[in-house]
């Protein structure tokens, strides 16, 4: 679980990450896929 | 530099400012690139005034720009919702197929299923990249109806593709749940309430009756299989349970849940759809519910509709639900095959002839992909629809549904039904990334295999 409390609010929050895209989901279904 | 000192005028970078509710934060989007940074209140001139921040991202337009391209247009089909009978044995009033294919609709024999999944793997082997599985999602209607033919085609094909059932849970018996858990098959159950009372409100069999008793019967059966998830449409006249909902299936042990606004594609469904600022309350709370609740167990229950939404926003290729882009993934991630061979692209689209592409059994899989009915959809740019094409969080909603705007409006280049919605879980994802509390609501892993490649905290 996260850390509760930060007390220093940074001055700015912007981050972004990339992988493989392959997603086939609908809103009628969401494959999950777990193992 | 130039184009920095000059953002939003020519060839500079696009920004919009976006009041995110939150008491410290304000947010500032480029659109086209679905680039975000949340700037404190009191810093938001100085980042506009060629700050750091701005030149790192320029450097990054480009990339983010072709991630974009890549999402929205680059991709290949790789799912297929399968729908092995028209029949339900349920009489929902929501339901998005017509009422008259649910009761007296066919079942597709079990050697004309096998047909089609020998078609479909044939067309996945030439068109995808080796070592990639395609999925098979059997869908309905209610697939179990044909449980018959369902499971062989799962036992016969179990090493060409990736099996997934969406059911209404009611046909579900101890040794289902075994032959489904021990072939690893991702399952997802349909239930609306935590008590029968609001449950059976709106899902009924034909006799009137409501069956929520038996899913829930399936639910307990399913505990500790990691692999299921549970769906809530919601309606007006369940919204106001969703806190209670997700205290429910939390405690059931439910891992990952969806609590999906009813698709207003067939009148029927209309008349349950509730405000958008009603149920935008009621579901924010229940998101709310989920993260106490986490804090509390140590335990997760995912809302995966708004899961999506957040990882939408930190990492826009690693989103699993491919409706709230646009393009929507219909026609172009997957495709639906109907009972009879049909291909549409979308189960949405079943009831709706229009939109039928071709037969899996008459038809090359390929041309049906570039016919008209097709072509309409995956050609549903969110630029050419209003107010979306002005709209700062285009990128992250992606106006669904197609199906739905032709509904309701007669034209898929019209918006959905659920714009404010949309826009609050929006506002509320960029709170929770504010007082960095995302991964309270996302699966454990989610990020597997992705890198960042955007980083900021400080000027």
């Amino acid at each position: 679980m996260e850390k509760k409390g930060r007390k220093v609010k940074k001055n700015v929050i912007a981050y972004r990450k990339k992988c493989k895209a392959n997603g086939t989901g609908l809103s009628h279904y969401v494959l999950l896929d777990k193992k | 530099m130039h184009q920095l000192n000059h953002f939003n005028s020519g060839d500079g970078l696009q920004l919009q400012p976006i009041d995110i509710g939150h008491r410290d934060y304000i947010g500032v989007i480029s659109p086209d690139t679905a680039f975000w940074a949340l700037v404190r209140k009191e810093q938001f001139i100085r980042t506009l005034s060629g700050s750091p921040l701005l030149h790192k991202y320029y450097r990054k337009t480009e990339a983010f720009g072709e991630e974009m391209e890549t999402l929205r247009f680059g991709l290949k089909p790789s799912a297929v919702y399968f729908n092995p009978t028209d029949r339900c044995n349920l009489n929902c009033s929501y339901c998005y197929i017509p009422k008259s294919l649910r009761k007296n609709g066919k079942h597709m024999s079990s050697r004309k299923l096998l047909e089609a999944l020998k078609i479909l793997k044939i067309y996945f082997r030439s068109n995808l990249p080796k070592g990639q599985k395609p999925q098979i999602v059997f869908h309905g209607a209610e697939p179990l109806l044909n449980k018959g033919a369902v499971f062989e085609a799962m036992d016969k094909f179990n090493q060409d593709f990736r099996f997934g059932i969406q059911t209404n849970g009611t046909l579900l018996d101890f040794q289902d749940i075994e032959f489904l858990k021990t072939r690893g098959i991702s399952i997802g159950l349909s239930l609306d309430g935590h008590v029968p009372q609001v449950a059976d409100r709106l899902r009924r069999n034909w006799g009137g009756q409501g069956v929520s008793q038996k899913v829930i019967e399936s639910i307990d059966m399913l505990r500790g299989y990691n692999n299921y998830s549970v769906i809530c449409t919601v309606t007006k006249e369940n919204m106001t349970s969703q806190v209670k909902m997700v205290e429910f299936l939390h405690r059931m042990e439910v891992p990952t849940c969806m609590l999906n606004p009813v698709r207003c594609t067939l009148p029927g469904s209309r008349k349950h759809k509730p405000l958008d600022i009603d149920i935008a309350g009621y579901y924010l709370r229940a998101l709310d519910r989920t993260y106490q609740l986490y804090q509390k167990t140590g335990r997760k229950l995912v809302v995966a509709n708004f899961a999506n939404i957040l990882i939408g926003i930190i990492a826009p290729l690693a989103r699993r639900l491919m409706c709230d882009i646009s393009p929507c993934g219909g026609g172009r991630c997957f495709f639906a095959v109907s009972s009879n061979g049909d291909l549409f692209p979308c189960s949405e689209f079943i009831g709706i002839k229009k939109f039928k592409g071709g037969n899996i059994f008459r038809n090359d899989i390929r041309n049906i992909l570039e016919t008209a009915p097709f072509k309409t959809i995956t050609g549903r740019r969110i630029e050419n629809i209003e107010p979306c094409s002005r709209c700062a969080i285009r990128h992250f909603c992606g106006a669904p549904c197609p199906a739905e705007a032709y509904g309701m409006n007669g034209s898929v280049e019209t918006r959905g039904a659920f714009c404010e919605l949309y826009a609050e879980q929006t506002r509320y994802a960029f709170r929770l990334i504010a007082d960095n509390k995302t991964d309270a609501y996302l699966w454990d892993g989610w990020d597997k295999g992705a890198v960042t490649i955007f980083k900021m905290t400080k000027f």
